[in-house]
Parts: structure tokens; C-alpha cells; sequence
């Protein structure tokens, strides 16, 4: 049986952040079925939604193969420890403490589709804290349009572990931040299979992102994301919204969307969704405005 | 014949699940000419695979114009409509490839998840 060591580093949401993750995962693979895999954090002092997520998948990927997995809790330094404790990562992974309400979109594992507990989640946890002001109809479209990011790995991903969601609310920065992963087929790979083998992991992306939607009750349809609302929404709100999945990236902010083709790759999808909050409050441009109480 | 969409797959349309429910109903009062109205009330979030499930396969072997006449859609929100109209598009660029094509992808789709 191998045995390996992932000396877990500081792992913030940045481009290069992912060439971290990515290599975490291709030293799971590298291992082989049936590793007995050990998560040393002494080196990690900081850990974003983005890893959060990751780590926790990867975890359930190890297991699903057959290994072992040992997250070295007397590694975790104090800060990091508390935010693993807060967000329910380590009551996932076994640890006694229950979650807390914080700042923290509670660590969730989706291991099948469970479309009422999703929808809760985003609605409830993402949308109704009151960190970030929408309309209830803009919130059901951007719902839908999340869900567009799930039904995409249950339905063409076939992530063999499901689906791992996780975020954060950053007072000081005005930021909400959402992270999405799964082990599964990937977005590029997708785009490949159904419509054309030889496009690059750029022009996969782009394909799919400026697509309408799919086709998905017949197996071979090839699946756009859709995104349009939510596109619209993370620019006007000033946030941003990144898609790594294999070695495709896509970027959506407000100075526009861009697409690469990334060195690094992994089997599966990470969505981070960052939205800016402030006072204002978004509606669909088709919405009333508020009548006037007088 | 009006189909109470909410009564079916209640507040949240997104799963092809959901959709399946929907077609199962709809698909051979459709063929047998008869008109049929979905009733949106009720129904909040949408996704595409509910679409693609229920409305966007009706189109393997009905008509367009058919369809336009005979399947009325209330009570559908805006957004709704958005994605609606996104399924039905992509579902007739699917069903217009030919038969030897969509076969060809549904093999290939068939065999790369028997060896996952």
C-alpha cells in the first residue's frame, strides 16, 4: 500500500491557487487505488471555500478508491482549525464539534441529487443571511441558474464522490464567496466527447459558457451552462465568477469573460462565485420598483 | 387539457426528473392532436433539464408548428421563458442532426460511461 504525505499549503482562491489544488489531486491519482493518504497542514495558515471544498472531495475520492484518509488534526493551526470547525468540515470528517453559525456557508456533501436540500441551501445559507440584497425573483433565477452548475455534474459529470459546496462571508472585504466541486467528467472533456474532439480546452469553455443550455435527457446532447443571468448578475454586482475544470478556465468579472487553457488540469469542475456586498438592493430589470408607501 | 405543473414536481422545476413526470402526461395527448396547457402557478425556480426533459424531447417526433398550436404555457415566469425558449432551440439543432449522427454520439456517450 502507498503511503502519502500532502503537505497542505496556504491556499487562497488566486489563478496560481489552483495549480495547488490541481497538484494535490495528481499525487492522490499518482498513488493509486487504495493509498493510505495523510493531510499535513503545517504549513497552512489560510484556507478559502475554494480548498475547503477540494479537500473535502478529494478526501471522499480516496475513500471511494479504496484508501484512507488521515486529516492530521494536530497540524491545524488555531485559526485554521476554527474555520474547519465553524463551516463543518471537520464535523463532516468526523470530528465531534457540531457547526456554528458564523460568517460561513456550512460545508455540504451532495453524494446524489437532492434538488429541495440545494435549493434550500442556496436560498437559505447564499442568499438569506442578509449579507447581499436580491429580489425573490432574481434570487429564483440565479437559483435556477446554479443549479444549472449541479445538474451539470450530476447529470453529465458523473462525479463519482457527488458534489461538495462550501462558502464564506468576508465583513472586511465586502466579498460572498461560493465554491462548487466535483470529481467528475469535466466541462472541456464534455464539449470534446459531444461535439468536437479536437477543440482546446479554451474553445470547450467558451463554447459552453456562451451556449444556451441543453440538451440533456438525450445522452449524447453536448450541455452549455446557461449562465447568462448569473453572468449578468456577478458583473453588476461587481464580484466575479471563475470555472477550472480540467485544464479549461473561464473568467467572468466586470471588465468581461476570459477563457484559457490552463498547464494544470484535474478530473472535475471547481466553480468559485464571488459576489460584492453592498447596500444595494438587485431585481430583474423587468421588476417593479417598490410602490410608494404614500 | 391543463396540467398543473406545481401539483407535479411542486415549487422547483429543474430535474430531468421532474420533466419526465411533465412529458409522460403531455406526450400522447400531443400526438393525438389534443391541446394541452401548462400551468406554471405555483412553480418559482427552473432549470434546463426540467425543460429538456419535458418540453424540448416532444420535439423527437412532433412538429414545430404542431406544438406552437396545440401546448400553451401560463403563468411562466420571465425567467422561466428565457430558459424555455434556450431548450427548444438547442432540442431542434439536436433532433435536426441525422439519425446516424445522434446515434453515433449516443454510442459514444453509452460507452464512456460503461467504463467509468
Amino acid at each position: 500500500m502507498t503511503v502519502l504525505t500532502l503537505n497542505i499549503l496556504r491556499i487562497n482562491d488566486k489563478r496560481r491557487d489552483f495549480n495547488t489544488l490541481a497538484r494535490l489531486w495528481k499525487d492522490v491519482m499518482e498513488a493509486g487505488d487504495g493509498a493510505d493518504v495523510h493531510f499535513d497542514f503545517t504549513r497552512c495558515d489560510f484556507l478559502r471555500p475554494n480548498a475547503v471544498v477540494f479537500l473535502g472531495g478529494l478526501t471522499r475520492l480516496i475513500l471511494s478508491r479504496g484508501g484512507t484518509a488521515h486529516l492530521l488534526v494536530n497540524t491545524l493551526q488555531e485559526k485554521v482549525h476554527v474555520n474547519l470547525l465553524q463551516n463543518g468540515f471537520a464535523h463532516a470528517m468526523g470530528a465531534d464539534t457540531p457547526p456554528w453559525q458564523g460568517h460561513s456557508i456550512p460545508y455540504r456533501e451532495y453524494p446524489e441529487q437532492d434538488k429541495q436540500e440545494i435549493v434550500r441551501m442556496l436560498r437559505d445559507d447564499w442568499f438569506g443571511r442578509g449579507w447581499i440584497n436580491v429580489s425573490r425573483a432574481l434570487a429564483d433565477g440565479i437559483l435556477g441558474q446554479m443549479w444549472e452548475i449541479f445538474a451539470n455534474a450530476f447529470e453529465h459529470g458523473r462525479s463519482p464522490v457527488g458534489i461538495f459546496c462550501c462558502g464564506q462571508h468576508l465583513p472586511s472585504r465586502r466579498e460572498l464567496l461560493l465554491a462548487v466541486a466535483d470529481f467528475g467528467v469535466g466541462i472541456p472533456s464534455n464539449v470534446r466527447l459531444f461535439r468536437n474532439p479536437d477543440i482546446t480546452a479554451e474553445d470547450a469553455m467558451c463554447w459552453a459558457f456562451k451556449r444556451g443550455t441543453s440538451t440533456a435527457q438525450r445522452p449524447a446532447s453536448a450541455r452549455g451552462l446557461g449562465l447568462d443571468l448569473l453572468r449578468e448578475f456577478v458583473r453588476a454586482s461587481g464580484g466575479r465568477m471563475e470555472v477550472f475544470s480540467h485544464d479549461g478556465y473561464a473568467r467572468v468579472d466586470p471588465q468581461g469573460e476570459s477563457y484559457e487553457t490552463l498547464p494544470a488540469f484535474f478530473e472535475g469542475t471547481l466553480v468559485q462565485v464571488c459576489l460584492r456586498c453592498d447596500d444595494r438592493c438587485y431585481r430583474l430589470s423587468n421588476e417593479q420598483p417598490s410602490q410608494p408607501f404614500f | 387539457m391543463r396540467i398543473n405543473v406545481r401539483e407535479w414536481v411542486g415549487e422547483n422545476a429543474m430535474t430531468q426528473e421532474d420533466g419526465k413526470v411533465v412529458y409522460d402526461r403531455i406526450h400522447d395527448p400531443l400526438r393525438q392532436g389534443e391541446t394541452v396547457e401548462l400551468d406554471f402557478e405555483g412553480v418559482d425556480v427552473f432549470a434546463s433539464p426540467f425543460f429538456n426533459a419535458s418540453v424540448g424531447r416532444l420535439l423527437e417526433d412532433l412538429e414545430r408548428g404542431a406544438l406552437n398550436a396545440q401546448l400553451r404555457f401560463e403563468h411562466l415566469s420571465g425567467f422561466g421563458e428565457r430558459v424555455l425558449r434556450r431548450v427548444i432551440e438547442n432540442a431542434e439543432e439536436y433532433y435536426a442532426a441525422s439519425p446516424e449522427h445522434r446515434r453515433a454520439m449516443d454510442r459514444i456517450v453509452q460507452d464512456t460511461a460503461a467504463a467509468m
